[in-house]
């Protein structure tokens, strides 16, 4: 019987040498060269792509293929189908590269088919690869709606071979996305299966509890099946599994009881496991290797968006915790993403955790990761400075607008990827409400010309965030960065974005322009620049308004120049009134009408200032908008539901009984 | 032709099946980058004295009963310059909070004493006085109650010879932007008064602009 070969030796024999005796009419020189190469390639992701680029996955799974054949007649052909199945599945495993070529040389079939061996090692073989294979996005989908399918998955599942189990699980915990998918498994009797599975070894519990993640997710129906399961006994074997030794179990156990929170919080109440679950978080993430990496980014899904569970997680302690490890050296990329995204997301609501984050030491390790190698940890950091800088006490103290936050932050805005350049953006529009007057050291950073660049990007979120971001910089700013705002970004290009395509861009876009023309009166004289063009792409839009938002921004942009004097109210009757001639009703009547209160409240505020009794013309546009209909719709408004379009209506009824009506 | 306007604007109580929002509704007057300016009189046994003060709202989150802002103290005798301070407010909105203060050294009688100086708390009072205000229905009531707490000077050291240790009683109108307001501190003049008015930069109308934090 042949013996495997030293590491030394191994590493020392050239891989081409190790490829070509593949084809070895010997079989113990195929089987050597299997385990050689097998040796050399677990763990260790270099030279699987060696030997990938050297066609030895094509190689090895034409020996799977010959020895699968002949495997039936003698036991070096079985040894053969064993080894060559183990080689491709380990070069499978997390190596997308060598998922692709395993699944390109066609031995996906040949796996199916050892899986109906009447030799064990021959269907372990089988199952283990195959599942290195379901562990990857690469692989195919399972379609579990055809019957056949879905009885080879109940033959996985029943077999009593846990290998074979652990493959069925693996294929539902890839394949399972919608709720079709969900019911289909459900109504075949596989969450009952996945049940059972809570109580078998632990391998069956783990690939149970990830496959029952992935039949649970957003399901109310199917969720609900498994906590009322037999009185909730499948759930009191899930929180069970929360204290069992193994740390994977432990995590998957937990990952799996937020799925079920996340459908529906009443399912946890009263068992304070909620507390219970963060708390076995956070202790993992003591734990090395991928438990260790994957508790951060479960506790993130749990507190995401969560108010509540955000402050029983400070309470915890779990921001003193996570900074801990955030300052400890050498972390890997994906735990310093995942510490990163928990505290962005324990920051992201409660400004007592804002508060706890910003003094602390740690916060300069954030800081840092702005720099890092890896675009998903600097992503992370920017979404951590967004969620601090949501502070306003400490926007309105200027903590953040300083060089050493700002600048690297900057630099992101050139990022090559297109998620932390987004990040970027977001942390630096919260930034930039700076109240103090320190705005004008964005500008002189060169912050300005950098959004205005990115306003003109190919990508409309890159220029809804940049617009969002100079909206933020020009609320209440001094008019000499107003000017610098207007100045880069010219009348013309902002007109064109106020008609862009996309409503996103142009709410924002209207949102700017809005806050450009508040505060000083000259501001107003933005707008009837270059003939107008702002003001009349304002008009344009707004008789063509595809959403709420766009007709409220647009609206209140008409109210701040009708707060001006007589000719800037007339014009804001040129911009209503404009192309009513044929008898279509103007389009603040319909926004009068909006659903949204928003809309309304905005609309109603741009006749208030229209019909000012001090300033002059005011009979006549009160007379023009009576001919077009709009004092009648507001007299139908006298009992809105909302309180601020009730008491301006009656402002701007009183104001018409005192001029409109004489 | 004109109409008569329905006043339909008194406080009710939430009777036990309304599920409905009873906090304050939004009001456009009092949202962010509003500024209002006015006097706060601060006269004492010795001499009558009023110092000019502008407000400016920062931040504004009614789920959570939370305002902030500055004010500015114009002619303050013993500062050379303009008196900054941020503050943040609570509104009393039945959910966050109620017109009980529960702390600042304010107890339910000096509440009592400071909200009923505020004509428009008179039809509260009873409620108030019974449960605290927790079953009204201040959804479509035309004033907004808070108290706002100085936390900070913005320009100034804290050797200024000025305090923020009191808070403010305050009463917004949603109906014109007016604020009047009561200054507690059991170790300063009793009810020294702010009053305020929405303004607009000298414009002849309302002007808005807003933010919004990602």
């Amino acid at each position: 019987m042949p013996s495997s070969v030293s590491p030394a030796t191994s590493a020392s024999r050239p891989s081409t040498d190790l490829v070509a005796r593949l084809s070895s009419s010997d079989l113990q020189v195929q089987l050597k060269a299997l385990r050689d190469i097998k040796n050399q390639i677990i763990g260790n992701r270099t030279k699987k792509l060696t030997f990938i680029k050297l066609g030895a996955v094509p190689a090895v799974a034409s020996v799977l293929a010959d020895a699968f054949d002949a495997a039936s007649c003698c036991a070096s052909s079985s040894d053969l189908v064993v080894q060559s199945a183990a080689a491709l599945g380990s070069f499978a495993c997390g190596v997308d590269a060598g998922v692709r070529a395993v699944i390109d040389a066609g031995a996906l079939p040949y796996f199916v088919r050892l899986l109906s061996s009447s030799d064990e090692k021959v269907v372990d073989s089988g199952a283990r690869s195959l599942k290195m294979i379901y562990q990857s996005k690469l692989a195919p989908k399972y379609d579990f709606s055809e019957k056949v399918n879905m009885d080879f998955l109940l033959s996985l599942l029943n077999s009593e071979n846990e290998n074979v189990n652990g493959l069925g699980a693996g294929i539902i915990t890839h394949s399972c996305e919608t709720s079709a998918e969900q019911k289909v498994l459900c109504d075949n009797g596989v969450l009952l299966k996945l049940i059972d599975f809570l109580e078998g070894s632990i391998s069956q519990r783990d690939a149970s509890l990830e496959s029952l993640a992935s039949v649970m997710k957003d399901n109310t129906e199917v969720t609900s099946k498994f906590v009322e399961y037999e009185g909730g006994r499948a759930l009191n074997l899930l929180v069970k599994l929360t204290s069992e030794r193994s740390t994977r179990t432990r995590l998957l156990a937990c990952a799996c009881l937020i799925i079920i929170r996340n459908v529906s919080p009443g399912y946890l109440k009263g068992k304070g496991i909620e507390t219970k679950l963060i708390c076995y978080l956070l202790e993992l993430l003591e734990e090395p290797g991928q438990v260790g990496d994957e508790a951060s980014f479960t506790l993130s899904s749990f507190i995401e968006d969560k108010e509540d569970l955000q402050k029983l997680a400070f309470d915890a302690n779990a921001i003193d915790l996570l900074c801990t490890h955030l300052q400890k050296d050498l972390l890997q990329p994906q735990r310093l993403e995942g510490i990163l995204l928990a505290l962005a997301h324990i920051c992201s609501r409660l400004e007592v955790c804002r508060a706890k984050l910003l003094p602390m030491q740690a916060f300069d390790s954030v800081n840092d990761a702005l720099r890092h190698d890896c675009a998903d940890v600097r992503a992370a950091a920017c979404m951590c400075m967004r969620s601090v800088s949501r502070s306003v006490q400490n926007l309105s103290a200027g903590f953040f607008m300083n060089e050493k936050i700002v600048l690297p932050l900057l630099q992101l805005l050139h990022d090559p990827t297109l998620s932390v350049q987004l990040a970027a953006l977001r942390a630096i529009s919260n930034i930039v409400v700076d109240f103090r007057t320190r705005k004008s050291s964005f500008v002189r950073w060169g912050g300005v010309k950098q959004l205005v660049q990115l306003s003109m990007s190919m990508n409309p979120s890159i220029r809804s965030n940049s617009l969002w971001a100079l909206k933020n910089l020009t609320f209440d700013a001094d008019n000499k960065c107003k000017e610098g705002v207007y100045g880069e970004l010219t009348a013309s290009s902002l007109a064109s974005l106020i008609g862009d395509p996309e409503p996103p861009v142009q709410e924002q876009a209207l949102a700017l322009v809005r806050n450009l023309i508040d505060g000083s009166l000259d501001s107003v004289q933005y707008v009837f620049a270059e003939d107008s063009i702002v003001l009349d792409a304002v008009g344009r839009q707004l008789q063509r308004a595809s959403t709420a938002e766009v007709g409220m921004q647009g609206m209140y942009v008409l109210c701040n120049v009708a707060s001006g004097g007589e000719v800037h109210k007339d014009a804001v009757m040129d911009q209503l009134l404009r192309d009513t001639k044929n008898s279509s009703s103007p389009f603040i009547t319909q926004f009068l009408q909006s659903n949204d209160s928003r809309l309304r409240t905005a609309s109603v505020w741009v006749v208030v200032n229209l019909t000012t009794p001090s300033c002059r013309g005011v009979s006549s546009r009160i007379g023009k908008l009576r001919n077009a209909g709009i004092i009648s719709q507001l007299k139908n408004m006298v009992n809105d539901p909302c309180l601020d379009v009730k008491l301006r209506v009656r402002t701007i009824l009183g104001q018409y009984m005192t001029f409109g009506d004489s | 032709m004109p109409v008569r306007v329905v006043e339909s604007s008194a406080p009710s109580q939430v009777s036990g099946g309304n599920s409905g929002n009873t906090c304050p509704q939004p009001c456009t007057l009092l949202s962010v980058g509003q500024a209002f300016s006015g006097t706060q009189n601060v006269s004492s046994l010795q001499k009558d004295e009023a110092w000019r003060v502008n407000v400016r709202i920062q931040g504004c989150d009614l789920d959570h009963g939370y305002l902030c802002g500055t004010m500015e103290a114009l002619n303050v005798p013993m500062a050379d310059t303009p008196v900054v301070t941020f503050w943040e407010g609570e509104i009393v909105d039945t959910k966050n909070y109620t017109f009980f203060t529960g702390k600042w050294e304010a107890t339910p009688e000096d509440d009592i004493r400071h909200w009923s100086k505020f004509p428009s708390f008179s039809p509260l009072q009873n409620q108030v006085e019974a449960d605290g205000g927790k079953s009204l229905d201040l959804s479509n009531y035309p004033y907004i109650f808070m108290r706002w707490k100085e936390l900070y000077f913005v320009n100034v050291g804290t050797d200024c010879g000025l305090t923020i240790a009191g808070f403010y009683y305050v009463c917004f109108s949603c109906s014109d932007g007016s604020i009047n307001g009561f200054y507690y501190d059991p170790n300063s003049s009793p009810f020294q008064k702010l009053e305020l008015k929405s303004t607009n930069e000298g414009r002849p109308g309302f002007s808005f602009s807003a933010y919004e934090l990602q």
